[in-house]
């Protein structure tokens, strides 16, 4: 799953994230960050058998954890299907198919924004 | 072996046989040119790119009392009213005129809000005469309003185009989309086998007067578009490169927003995406062997857009067929593609065509006259006062700094030279950084000593034989206030400063006066 991390200023000086990782079992991908001694937050991607458990200690620890359930959203009515944002994808989430469409593969995208920032029509959602 | 009258009475009938560019391809790499011929009566071919040169022609009608325009705005988006009283042309590039909104509005999106039957704000002045007495206007139209609202566009359907890639270290932001660092990807732009101008190379059907399908209506070639040209290069009797253009009309209130659209390629302007689709007849052999071309015989050249002169260096050849796979192979490495224009969309202009000829609403015309096949080059804009180069700059003195020299020498160094950049230098004079009295304040402030510690690093440069324009542009992108002059070599020459600069453009138009 992906999930907002909000961290408040208290806690933003303890190792939380490297203790989840020493005792459970969970495979953790840091996809976005924005954290500064005023709290701040971090865009995670967890999975592993034991990731509901981590998620759990991460709670525990006083960290707010807001899943989110779309990263990217194409706009079909606004997307003109001109594939200029395909290259610019640096984990290949967008895919040309066989009848041209564009496709944005929210289960591979990192919410970089690059896509987003580059479409002629403004077709492409990136979730906060 | 057939003529356009013998086709248009088949579409009468229903009887035509008409197929797409995409399906031709396949017919006659099965059966052949010949048989092809006998079967097929026409090809439809499509493409939905975004076309900068494009626009429309409004008439608004009198107001009373009347009022001769020389002031309009749509939206906010000025169009051209150098025209009479109430006529005036939008342009799809126009930027809008709050410099807040810009190119995110622009006159391509206006273009789509009225097609969509939107209600647009028009704003008009005027100085007045006896004969037009009101100055200004304010009111609200809609494409229904107007008395004419007539798509003109200079120049659309480019034969073929270049392919883009970027060398540099930054980002780029161009017509051909965004190009990452390191060429690290590459955009292109042509609907390739299915492009009206790739099927038609010679112009031997498409001519003035032909009616074709634009932005969902019927419209009509006017001519050759602008920067027309037949001489460059070809390879299967296509051209490599940009080629031969079309100008063309249709009537705005007969289009469909699904079949042009306003856009924004970002940092570099508002355009319209225009769908286009011209039918082509197969009169002979000869033009079914040229509808048969497919995407693999089409080639074109990736130019490295990170140099920003007119004549940009070939990184290499390609073909359609390949760009259109997603990743083509840069110098061994594999590199992702971007379409910039939609296939997907080109395949339904090029489908609605076919069935408007197969329903028998749409009827094949002969040329009234031919555009030319050859002759036609585009002549550059040769600047009569030449780009000054950086090596023409009166250069200063050359005075540099050494990584291990204290800051309190050159704080010293600044003030008796009365300069605020001093480029950094190795034993050989090779640039290794450099500071500004802003670093040196800095470091006074942070109690540094050294040099190295306040220095920047990755220093941006200005080459001897660049234009000083290009410099300019650099200084202000990068919000610095100098950039050192360096050699082939990265030997330190001197410095440009944006001082130099504006006491250059000041010393040039005294000249010019």
């Amino acid at each position: 799953m992906k999930a907002w991390l909000n961290f408040s200023p208290s806690i933003v000086n303890k190792t939380v994230i490297s203790d989840l990782i020493k005792h459970y079992d969970v495979s953790f991908n840091i996809l976005r960050a924005d954290i500064t001694p005023k709290g701040g937050k971090m865009l995670i991607e967890i999975s592993g058998t034991e990731a509901d458990k981590g998620i759990e200690y991460l709670e525990k620890e006083g960290i707010q954890l807001n899943p989110i359930k779309k990263v990217v959203k194409k706009d079909k009515e606004k997307c003109v299907d001109c594939g200029e944002c395909v290259s610019l994808c640096p984990v290949e989430a967008i895919t040309i198919a066989d009848d041209w469409t564009v496709n944005l593969d929210d289960q591979k995208c990192i919410g970089c924004g690059f896509c987003k920032s580059s479409c002629p029509t403004k077709a492409i959602k990136i979730a906060d | 072996m057939k003529t356009i009258e013998e086709i248009n009475q088949k579409i009468k009938d229903g009887d035509a046989v008409v197929v797409t560019a995409r399906e031709m391809t396949r017919i006659v790499q099965e059966n052949g040119a010949g048989k092809a011929a006998e079967e097929v009566d026409v090809v439809t071919t499509g493409t939905f790119g975004a076309m900068c040169s494009s626009g429309a022609f409004f008439n608004f009608g009198h107001s009373d009392p009347p009022i001769k325009m020389s002031r309009t705005y749509l939206n906010g988006v000025e169009a051209y009213s150098g025209l009479a009283a109430v006529d005036a042309y939008l342009g799809a590039t126009q930027p809008h005129r709050n410099p807040d909104i810009g190119t995110d509005y622009g006159g391509a999106h206006l273009l789509e809000d009225l097609v969509r039957g939107k209600e647009v704000e028009l704003v008009a002045e005027a100085f007045g005469t006896d004969c037009y007495p009101r100055t200004d206007v304010h009111t609200f139209i809609s494409l229904e309003s107007l008395n004419q609202a007539i798509m003109v566009n200079p120049r659309n359907c480019y034969q073929n185009y270049a392919a883009a890639t970027n060398s540099t270290e930054e980002t780029l932001y161009t017509y051909l989309g965004t190009l990452l660092p390191q060429m690290g990807n590459v955009g292109y732009s042509s609907a390739g086998e299915l492009s009206p101008l790739l099927n038609d190379p010679y112009f031997q059907t498409i001519g003035v007067g032909t009616r074709i399908f634009l932005c969902g209506g019927q419209g009509y070639i006017l001519g050759e578009g602008t920067q027309h040209a037949t001489e460059g290069e070809r390879k299967n009797g296509v051209p490599v490169g940009s080629a031969g253009t079309l100008m063309l009309q249709g009537d705005l209130k007969k289009m469909d927003a699904k079949f042009l659209r306003g856009a924004t390629m970002p940092k570099y302007g508002s355009t319209l995406y225009v769908g286009a689709g011209i039918p082509i007849p197969i009169l002979n052999e000869e033009i079914a062997q040229r509808t048969g071309i497919s995407d693999q015989d089409i080639h074109c050249n990736i130019y490295d857009y990170g140099v920003p002169r007119r004549s940009r260096p070939v990184v290499m050849e390609t073909n359609y067929h390949d760009l259109r796979s997603g990743k083509i192979e840069i110098n061994g490495r594999e590199v992702q593609t971007s379409p910039l224009s939609s296939f997907k969309k080109a395949l339904e202009v090029a489908e609605e065509l076919k069935m408007w000829i197969e329903k028998g609403d749409f009827f094949l015309t002969n040329p009234v006259k031919n555009i030319p096949s050859q002759g036609c080059t585009v002549k550059p804009l040769e600047i009569k006062r030449p780009s000054l180069l950086v090596k023409d700059l009166k250069i200063k003195p050359i005075i540099t700094a050494r990584a291990e020299d204290a800051i309190s020498g050159v704080a010293r160094k600044m003030v008796d030279n009365n300069i605020n950049h001093l480029p950094v230098v190795d034993h050989a004079g090779r640039l290794m950084g450099i500071v500004t009295s802003w670093d040196i304040a800095h470091a006074v402030a942070k109690d540094s000593k050294k040099l190295t510690e306040v220095m920047t690093k990755k220093v941006i440069v200005a080459l001897e034989d660049e234009p000083v324009e290009l410099i300019a542009r650099r200084i202000d992108k990068h919000e610095i206030s100098g950039v050192p002059i360096v050699n082939r070599e990265n030997l330190v020459r001197g410095m440009i400063t944006a001082e130099d600069i504006s006491r250059l453009i000041c010393s040039q138009n005294k000249e010019g006066d």
